[in-house]
């Protein structure tokens, strides 16, 4: 099964609908680039070299709104088809099995990791590679036709860039840490219930 | 549904079915609801729907209250879709916003086709809900029609951006058509990974102001292509503005080899500096090499 996941995984990364890697990875370093900026502005001028708050603002704009790019390439989703239970359409019945259990990790795995952020700068970087995890899961789930999967995926992001943010107040973080770990065990509960379900009936 | 299912969902039937738990104020009944509300996931919606309905109507925490759109948005059915629909148009403050965030993940179409309605009548915050809730139903086209149609700079400023986040090419050119030439809509083409535009737009020289806004932003997309366009426009750029902004756009890119070789090229020892104070702002490892050959070559 872990390979079935991989494979998955190898095959979404190989989609040319990925945001290219190129930027993924600048999307990392424009946050070293921001705080380098401000490093050097903080110091007394040396030279006429003069950063453009505009750039400045665009590097952090672009680290945020990449952060919210999400789902570019999302294909029709046409009509959903109301369900007589609640665990029918997202839940692991209805998507491959591989994407059920690495969503069931991906789900675990950030509820654990957003209930114990750091209080430091090492929680900007820990929601961003929760993000770009969420990310992965969500293109998945678009390839594996499962959009109202990926809608609770996009959801996610909005919360994790606000938490992702260094001038968050502590209360603030504190709403939002509790109000993803609420919709994400949401969301393993349902897959979890529809893993069962389909194995008692397999 | 398995036994434990169906022990977790008794009891939280019975939880927040109960008038005691409700009057309860303490945080740790409060955590108690929670995980009761969180329960009804595994209910059919049939069961859930009362309870949340019991739930959004009482005399509960707005959290709570916020929980429970959640648990709605997850039932798909017309009854949860229109409750949904109801808190967006009749409620206020957070759980207003939160039903429009909820209509956003349900992605009903009809549900969605009555946001035009709530972004026209609502307020800075309502309207933001709106924007994020085509986001995430990924609906370029209503987000279109917002910037198409308005006449506020800010409202339109926001519209883009948002369309710049989804990707969305077509309609941020199309915008570009109707709307004029913007700073926001140069900052979507970068957000957006739009190469193409922000290229054309750097080559047009009737706009400075514009054409260096666009040379800057290549850098946010990147890429050998965009380093390599870049690195022509320095080169053959008419003025120092023109000059300043093409580097920029390289140390946005993060293109330090790029910046080396206009270093190794530079004549002028100002143009030398400026392009060393790159450098080292990129963390370059090159640096270390140029500044110690520096000192060598001044001894």
């Amino acid at each position: 099964m872990n390979d079935r996941i991989d494979d998955l995984i190898a095959e979404h990364q190989a989609d040319v609908h990925e945001a290219p890697p190129a930027v993924v990875q600048r999307w990392h370093d424009a946050l070293d680039d921001a705080a380098a900026r401000e490093q050097i502005a903080a110091r007394p001028a040396r030279s006429d070299f003069h950063p453009r708050s505009f750039v400045m603002g665009l590097a952090i704009a672009a680290t945020l709104a990449l952060g919210i790019a999400i789902g570019v390439f999302i294909g029709d989703d046409g009509t959903d088809t109301p369900v007589s239970v609640m665990t029918a359409s997202t839940s692991a019945g209805d998507m491959p099995d591989a994407l059920s259990r690495g969503l069931q990790v991906h789900f675990r795995d950030s509820r654990e990791q957003i209930m114990s952020l750091p209080d430091s700068e090492d929680r900007t970087m820990l929601v961003l590679r929760i993000i770009e995890q969420n990310r992965m899961f969500e293109n998945v789930a678009n390839s594996s036709d499962a959009p109202k999967l990926a809608r609770v995926l996009r959801a996610f992001e909005p919360i994790l860039l606000q938490l992702a943010a260094d001038d968050i107040a502590p209360a603030d973080a504190e709403a939002l840490q509790a109000q993803l770990a609420f919709e994400l065990n949401v969301m393993l509960t349902k897959l979890n219930v529809g893993s069962s379900d389909d194995s008692h009936t397999t | 549904m398995n036994n434990s299912s169906k022990f977790v969902l008794g009891t939280a039937l019975l939880l927040l079915a109960t008038g005691s738990l409700a009057q309860a104020q303490s945080s740790d009944d409060e955590s108690l609801r929670m995980t009761a509300l969180e329960a009804l996931i595994t209910a059919p919606p049939d069961r859930a729907l009362p309870i949340v309905d019991k739930v959004l109507a009482g005399n509960h925490s707005a959290e709570l209250k916020e929980r429970a759109l959640f648990i709605l948005s997850q039932m798909e059915t017309p009854e949860s879709q229109a409750r949904l629909l109801a808190y967006a148009n009749d409620s206020d403050g957070e759980l207003q916003v939160e039903a429009i965030r909820m209509i956003g993940i349900g992605g009903d179409k009809d549900a969605m086709a009555s946001l035009g309605e709530i972004y026209r009548n609502g307020d800075a915050d309502v309207r933001e809900a709106v924007l994020e809730a085509y986001l995430i139903a990924n609906d370029a086209t209503a987000v279109f029609e917002i910037a198409a149609n308005t006449e506020d700079e800010d409202e339109f400023s926001e519209a883009v951006q948002m369309l710049g986040a989804m990707g969305a090419h077509d309609e941020l050119r199309e915008l570009r058509g109707r709307a004029g030439l913007s700073e926001s809509l140069i900052e979507a083409y970068a957000i957006s990974g739009d190469a193409e535009s922000l290229r054309e737009l750097a080559m047009d020289s009737s706009n400075p102001e514009m054409q260096e806004r666009a040379i800057e932003s290549l850098g946010i997309v990147g890429g050998d292509d965009v380093n390599k366009t870049l690195m022509e426009i320095y080169a053959s750029a008419a003025n120092e503005d023109i000059k300043e902004a093409a580097v920029e756009g390289l140390f946005i890119a993060g293109h330090d080899e790029g910046v080396l070789e206009l270093y190794r090229n530079a004549d002028d020892p100002a143009e030398k500096r400026e392009l060393l104070e790159y450098l080292v702002l990129m963390d370059s490892e090159v640096v270390w090499d140029l500044i110690d050959s520096a000192f060598e070559e001044s001894e």
